[in-house]
């Protein structure tokens, strides 16, 4: 929990194929409301059992807002300061509920110059969950410094 | 919010009257601030400097505390509370069900902000059509586009969002229902 992201990763140390440090959550009920806190999505589907069961779902799950900052912070951290997360697109195809643990990982799949004094890292990295699976699989584009730019 | 329409829908008269429209640009309500940073880092257990530490912060080439990218449309909105009366794309918007699942978001950050920075968003709707899920026979899918300036204009963010609206159970089963009769 405590990963301090100040180490500058360089755009020529990375290698295809590489593992990004994955993290981990628990999806407890405090981290539900951290989710409505951090958020500030209130539609009930995310909060209140009831109305989610309602509309046909087992219970809560997480919402667009927690689910985007889950992955992009393990782009953030990985990049270092001097990084930018370029492009993040993820699909939401199961849903993440209470009582879940979540684990949030990833893999560089390609490299390439990129332009100016940046290169560009493409990277798969998802959300899984001990219930069923991967949940929401996603690409992203990071760029990072050169050594001596 | 979408507003459902009781009775006959038909997908592609929606499709014809909606695709293609936007709003305005509209500032959000308050500038980027180091507090609604502080509750997002901690919903995800980030604790980057960067986003946290003005005095690390200023070390950077930033120069001082930016935002995680993806909160260029928390702070591009007006937030949750007071409710303001705007246009809302989303709130006139005819589907056959209020309830809601957001699916694909793919976004594109072109620099990052800084505390201080007025961000406005501009949301269109680029593609609408209906597709089954478990739940609802009749979902209807909802594809916007939302482009985000800065203070001064410049495009900081552009984002691809695709919302899924359904019915619930009972208002399926009660459609049904009638169909048979």
């Amino acid at each position: 929990m405590t990963t301090i992201s100040t180490a500058q990763r360089y755009w020529e140390d990375v290698s295809d194929g590489e593992e990004l440090a994955g993290y981990t959550l628990d999806l407890t009920w405090t981290k539900m409301a951290e989710q409505v806190s951090g958020s500030q999505d209130f539609y009930p589907v995310h909060h209140d059992p009831g109305f989610a069961q309602e509309a046909g779902h087992a219970d809560i799950f997480y919402n667009t807002g927690f689910t985007q900052a889950a992955l992009a912070r393990l782009l953030t951290d990985w990049a270092g300061p001097g990084g930018w997360v370029r492009k993040l697109s993820f699909q939401m195809r199961k849903m993440n509920m209470p009582n879940d643990h979540l684990r949030i990982k990833g893999e560089v799949t390609g490299k390439s110059e990129g332009d100016g004094s940046m290169g560009e890292v493409t990277i798969d990295l998802w959300i899984e969950n001990d219930r069923v699976g991967i949940t929401t699989p996603a690409e992203a584009t990071v760029q990072l410094p050169r050594r001596g730019s | 919010m979408p507003k459902a329409v009781d009775g006959p829908y038909d997908i592609e008269a929606v499709r014809k009257e909606w695709i293609g429209k936007k709003t305005e640009a509209r500032r959000g309500r308050y500038p980027v601030e180091h507090d609604p940073i502080r509750r997002y880092c901690h919903m995800v257990e980030d604790t980057n400097p960067l986003f946290l530490d003005p005095d690390f912060a200023v070390t950077t080439e930033h120069g001082g505390v930016i935002a995680p990218p993806a909160m260029v449309s928390y702070f591009s909105g007006n937030g949750a509370w007071p409710r303001v009366q705007e246009q809302n794309l989303m709130g006139d918007i005819p589907t056959r069900g209020a309830r809601l699942i957001n699916m694909n978001t793919d976004w594109e950050y072109l620099r990052p902000i800084h505390i201080g920075d007025r961000l406005s968003a501009q949301s269109e709707v680029v593609d609408m059509f209906e597709k089954p899920i478990r739940l609802d026979p009749k979902a209807v899918w909802i594809v916007t586009e939302n482009r985000i300036t800065d203070q001064n204009g410049e495009l900081v963010a552009v984002g691809r969002n695709t919302l899924l609206t359904h019915r619930t159970p009972e208002a399926v089963a009660a459609d049904t229902e009638g169909a048979r009769a």
